[in-house]
């Protein structure tokens, strides 16, 4: 448990900074994919083996082809200019303000319940079915409907081509 | 690990995925860091759920509708970030600026 626990968060940590710090971006793309390896884990340890499941089916195995796919119609191979100096600085402050806010709002909150629940029978996929059919039921259909307007609204925008370079051109055959 | 352990790692990878987003520029890098940030929103979401749970099914349902959601916005991100290329041959954010006042 605790093994996994530290492998999960040392592989999270590790592909994030990956992830932000690659300049090549495919290596980008790649830190992204162990971080989100990571998270799985962090998930199983967390005892939601479904939920992991579904992170590596959907986010490793979805979102990022799909961004390798970006990167490939895209900017493959470019290695980009670096960033100005003045401008990461700001960032890090940036961040490193918010993890000491954060910081902070965690260590005064009182530790609610020391023992973890036992995984048992609450947890198991069934019962997870049940309530996403009946009590999360309106939450479940909307989602799906966004997921469908998702992809209609993917389609229409990327096949929109021609008309882009130049909108006069071709007004009168057609 | 307790609970407080969990949410400061979390805090962490979110505070990674927010540095990615100011400081890159290429609009991929700043997708990633939304998808670092989301990622950390689950971590937090199911560490609470393990931790002092009522009801531990309605925490792993919010993480898979999180999830859900994410693949949507990916999708819509990446259409959108083609489109850019294709107009501009670029997908530098500091060049599109036609909108500053």
């Amino acid at each position: 448990m605790m093994i996994g626990a530290v492998l999960a968060i040392v592989l999270t940590l590790a592909g994030a900074i990956l992830a932000v710090g690659a300049r090549n971006i495919v290596h980008a793309v790649f830190g992204l994919g162990i971080c989100l390896c990571g998270v799985a884990l962090a998930f199983l340890v967390l005892g939601s083996p479904f939920v992991a499941a579904m992170e590596v089916l959907i986010y490793i195995g979805g979102i990022t082809v799909a961004m390798v796919f970006a990167v490939m119609l895209s900017t493959v191979g470019r290695e980009e200019p670096r960033e100005g100096m003045a401008k990461r600085v700001l960032a890090a402050i940036g961040a490193l303000v918010f993890f000491g806010a954060g910081v902070a709002i965690i260590l005064g909150m009182p530790e609610q319940i020391t023992a973890p629940v036992t995984p048992e029978e609450a947890w198991s996929v069934e019962q997870i079915g049940r309530d996403l059919l009946n009590r999360f039921n309106l939450v479940f259909e909307a989602l799906s409907l966004v997921l469908l307007l998702a992809i209609i609204g993917a389609i229409t925008i990327a096949s929109r081509s021609d008309e882009s370079h130049d909108p006069t051109a071709g007004e009168g055959d057609s | 690990m307790t609970l407080h352990a969990w949410m400061v790692f979390a805090l962490t990878l979110f505070c990674i995925g927010l540095y990615g987003v100011i400081a890159r520029r290429n609009l991929i890098a700043i997708l990633i860091g939304i998808e670092l940030m989301l990622n950390a929103a689950s971590i937090n979401v199911l560490a609470i759920n393990y931790f002092v749970s009522p009801e531990p099914a309605v925490g792993q349902i919010i993480v898979l509708f999180i999830i859900g959601l994410a693949a949507a916005e990916a999708a819509i991100a990446l259409s959108i970030i083609l489109g850019v290329y294709r107009q501009r041959a670029s997908i530098d954010v500091t060049l599109l600026e036609e909108l500053r006042g």
